[in-house]
């Protein structure tokens, strides 16, 4: 017979190829993450969903033709007219609603991974050691007196009057319970003794051994209160531990940020919050926009919206130092600022100035991040230069400045394109483990 | 599966066979396995029913898996060209599809058994995919399956570097120095044509000197070939194994790639004709002939952004086999100017299905296309080229080109070399001293740059030496040379 239904033994190669090939992933993927973390796809994505990275490396390569000018085409079959459009395609890494693709595989590979996954991956790569919530950083807070024990000895004003009664009547009915078992006399009898006896259990004794005992409170609730019984608290300061971090973005939105400029820092405040989302138990971010003036805006207005206007920083720091006062005060808020602006500024004195007023606070970690088209000097970076003072360094040819204000660590960064972000995190991250910021907590 | 499906299978199989013998088809022993799902997918993805282990293999297990879950595609038969033939067929499908692939397979059986590209492919290669899967195994164990993956991934990479024309034994170096030999000492025969031949030519020393030195004798396009036979790597039995193994694999399928269109074509044109004998016998139920159209219709369906290979090849040889039984080919044809009279042009030579089996016997994908497709199968199939427009936040896929000759001529461009780049060995011994100098033949499609330099980084691994590439540049279209040695690569202008 020629049909036959073989008997095959399930042998899972696929199944394990497969695995070799999402290893593979995972190997291109820490390759990659400079590339990867700048892919607009993955910041834009919803909460708490999947991330999608587009992954260039697992391809078979081979000898190929060049697809013509990155506009590629094909050919169709079926109902067609000169100009119709007969489908369409997201544009690799600009995918706003984070869909996959139509046709996933066409010319790059797009893996699903957890965020967390990824981030995991980002801090091994930059050498730090896997955050457990238990390292958390926390915060003491100061709230009030506790009562931590009670004890025998004490002063005067610290007596626990209701603890000392407590014990008293405890001893008391204690000691008529015990004259009764060694007399054979009834309770009443006992306490009528005792009360004769002003409390002292060793006359009421000899009293009842002697005949019946009359008179006396008998019946009475009497209660004798002797050393013994004193009882004096013992105090103790009250705190409570957080694990609060707050990010105050502040950012530059005079006209000269450009769309790209944004896109950067979006990313970066990004990529810092998750990140410290693995630290703290609880991270929220507000936004400060400024020209001129600052104001406190919600995410979307923050990196959608442009106004025309002068640029002066100082508003920034100043309204961040108020939010600092009211609602982040330092001893219950870790406070990462961070500002990011092309370095233009109207009053140079003044924002250095309202800077060091605002890390007056204790904030966890300042950073300062500019934004240049192409190399150029900037009045605000040398500002911060010459009055933190900030020390030029480089991480892995990464150039930066670091420096110290008070307990605060300051950060500066430039940034010019996408490569830069993930040297920037980097800096960002290891500042934290050397100087303050995340020091705590790490290692 | 149920006994009794298997039942009625074989009996449809004996129906098959019958009809197809009637219709002329000349097939080979054929087997069919009932297999798992799992299983089909795993075929698809490693090519043979056993194969070795590659990560790429799995890769495109996890894509099949994902469109057959998705349901974007149907697994509907796989069938190799070996003594007897063997198939496999889902057991998930319904009976009324399998029915149509076991139809569908016999055709391509007939078209592995006479088509003249498949006459050089061996025809043990299951089994042998399988002993070389446990060879590979061994070599895991023994060599470390890094060692393995590293060289399987170059492998790969120039798999179809090689020579689809050669005979069953490749020709060796020396049988090729003697041939060339032979032509340089060759003298005219002295007949009356001797003034069309190359003037007499008397090999002198030098020459000979010279020829014995250069290595290939004469340009190859098996570079996997001559890598084995050459490379100053010196390449490990083990090593050498698995390049012949890969080799040997992609020599096999190449007459798959090469007829794809024709081979689909041929066993949709035959299922179809079979599937409706099998409903006029009433071996198939009416029901079972809603759930044959349904999926027919689907193995023939457009598809916007590519050329569904079943829909093409079916409907060309409906138009060969209409236009040889109606004679309306050759010049009184062509020169007919009278659109009434070519438009009811009947000789009634009901030459068509001899058409058709010859067409079948001699042509492959290439020849076939540049041959027969006409305007009236690409108006019928109303076939386009559509282009990828950029509208900033996607990409757009806009119908750009419906003009039939404009069509054809892109289409037989695409196929010519069945779209692998030509990549010559000129030289094994360049400089000499061991270098490998390619050729990429220019034919005005550029290489993709980043796949050239991953690819000539395989390259370079497996040779132990520099490798140069002479290419054109993407970029200007003018020549460039890449170079490759330990330290990197490096592209020249010239």
């Amino acid at each position: 017979m020629a049909v036959l239904k073989p008997d095959y033994d399930s042998s899972p190669r696929g199944l394990s190829d497969a695995a070799r090939h999402r290893e593979k992933i995972k190997e291109a993927i820490r390759r990659n993450l400079p590339d990867i973390i700048s892919d607009e796809a993955i910041i834009t994505r919803r909460e708490n969903q999947i991330v999608k990275v587009p992954i260039r490396g697992i391809k078979s390569y081979r000898f190929i033709h060049r697809q013509s000018d990155g506009a590629s085409g094909g050919f169709g079959s079926g109902e067609s007219e000169e100009g119709k459009v007969i489908g369409r395609r997201p544009k690799p890494g600009h995918d706003p609603a984070g869909k996959p693709g139509e046709e996933p595989g066409e010319d790059y590979l797009e893996t699903e991974i957890d965020l967390a996954e990824l981030i995991e991956m980002m801090l091994a790569d930059l050498g730090l050691p896997n955050l457990q919530k238990k390292e958390v950083r926390e915060t003491k807070i100061l709230k009030g007196w506790r009562i931590d024990s009670l004890e025998k000895h004490g002063v005067r004003p610290r007596l626990d009057k209701k603890r000392t009664i407590k014990e008293a009547i405890k001893r008391t009915e204690a000691m008529v319970q015990a004259l009764s078992e060694m007399t054979g006399k009834s309770e009443e009898e006992c306490r009528a003794a005792l009360d004769l006896a002003g409390g002292d259990p060793v006359r009421a004794r000899a009293m009842l051994d002697a005949g019946p005992v009359a008179g006396g409170q008998a019946g009475s609730n009497a209660i004798y209160i002797d050393g013994p019984d004193l009882r004096y608290r013992t105090i103790t300061e009250d705190t409570e531990f957080h694990s609060n971090a707050v990010i105050l973005a502040m950012m530059d939105v005079s006209g000269s940020m450009g769309t790209m400029k944004k896109y950067l820092a979006r990313s970066f405040y990004f990529w810092m919050t998750s990140f410290l989302k693995t630290i703290y138990q609880r991270v929220e971010i507000r936004f400060i926009a400024h020209t001129t003036e600052a104001k406190l805006v919600d995410e979307h207005e923050f990196f959608h919206k442009g106004e025309s206007g002068g640029t002066s920083c100082w508003s920034a720091y100043d309204l961040a130092r108020e939010l600092i006062d009211v609602e982040y005060p330092t001893n219950r808020w870790n406070v990462y600022p961070f500002h990011f602006s092309d370095g233009e500024d109207w009053d140079v004195q003044r924002t250095v100035k309202s800077l060091e007023k605002m890390l007056e606070r204790g904030v966890a970690n300042f950073g300062y991040g500019e934004i240049q088209a192409e190399h150029s000097g900037s009045a605000l970076m040398d500002a911060f230069k010459q009055k933190i003072p900030l020390q030029s360094r480089m991480m892995e040819g990464f150039s930066y400045y670091e420096g110290q204000w008070g307990a605060s660590p300051v950060l500066g960064v430039v940034i010019k394109d996408k490569p830069d972000l993930y040297p920037a995190l980097r800096v960002f991250l290891n500042t934290g483990k050397r100087g303050g910021g995340l020091q705590k907590f790490i290692g | 599966m149920k006994d009794v499906d298997i039942k009625k299978l074989s009996k449809a199989d004996e129906l098959i066979q019958r009809i197809a013998r009637d219709f002329g088809l000349d097939f080979m022993p054929q087997e069919f396995d009932v297999v798992p799902a799992q299983k089909m997918l795993e075929i698809m993805a490693y090519r043979l029913p056993v194969n070795y282990s590659h990560w790429s293999f799995g890769r495109d297990y996890e894509i099949e898996r994902t469109r057959w879950e998705y349901g974007y595609a149907v697994p509907y038969e796989v069938v190799f060209n070996s003594n007897p033939a063997r198939a496999y067929i889902m057991e998930t499908n319904p009976p009324s599809i399998q029915i149509l692939v076991m139809a569908h397979v016999y055709a391509h059986n007939d078209f592995m058994k006479n088509s003249r590209h498949f006459q050089v492919t061996r025809r043990d290669m299951i089994t042998s995919a399988s002993e070389a899967a446990s060879r590979f195994r061994a070599y895991e164990q023994d060599y470390g399956s890094d060692e393995v993956e590293r060289l399987l991934d170059a492998a790969m990479s120039i798999e179809w570097n090689i020579d689809p024309d050669e005979l069953i034994r490749p020709e060796t170096e020396d049988e090729a120095r003697d041939r060339l030999y032979g032509w340089l000492k060759a003298t005219p025969t002295g007949g009356g044509f001797d003034d069309l031949l190359p003037e007499k030519k008397r090999p002198d020393a030098a020459e000979k000197q010279k020829l014995r030195d250069k290595t290939p004798p004469e340009p190859t396009n098996d570079l996997l070939n001559y890598i084995i036979d050459n490379s100053p790597r010196r390449l490990r039995e083990w090593e050498k194994d698995i390049l012949t193994v890969v080799r040997n694999q992609a020599l096999y399928f190449m007459p798959y790639r090469r007829t794809k269109i024709m081979n689909e074509g041929w066993a949709t044109f035959w299922h179809e004709k079979i599937m409706s004998r099998l409903f006029a016998e009433r071996f198939l139920s009416p029901e079972e002939h809603g759930y044959y159209n349904l999926y027919n219709s689907r193995v023939k369906a457009h598809n916007p952004r590519t050329i569904n290979p079943y829909l093409l090849g079916w409907a060309l040889f409906q138009n060969i086999e209409h236009r040889w039984n109606t004679g309306r080919f050759g010049p009184d044809y062509e020169a007919c100017a009278n659109a009434a009279e070519k438009h009811d042009w009947d000789l009634h030579l009901n030459k068509g299905i001899e058409k058709i089996f010859e067409v079948r016997r001699t042509h492959m994908d290439w020849f076939f296309i540049d041959e027969f497709l006409n305007q009236d199968v690409i108006d019928d199939l109303e076939l386009y080229i559509y282009q990828e427009v950029d509208k900033t936040t996607h990409l757009d896929l806009e119908v750009k080109e419906t003009d039939w000759r404009r069509i054809k001529k892109m289409l037989v461009q695409n196929l010519m070399n069945w779209g692998i780049p030509r990549v010559l060995v000129l030289d094994g011994n360049y400089h000499n001293s061991s270098q490998l100098y390619l050729k990429h033949e220019f034919e005005g499609f550029p290489l993709d740059d980043e796949y050239c330099r991953k690819t000539l980084e395989h390259v370079h691994f497996l040779w132990g030496r520099p490798v140069y590439l002479e290419t054109n540049s993407p970029k200007t279209g003018g020549p460039i040379t890449y170079y490759i040695d330990g330290d990197g690569i490096r592209v020249r202008t010239g």
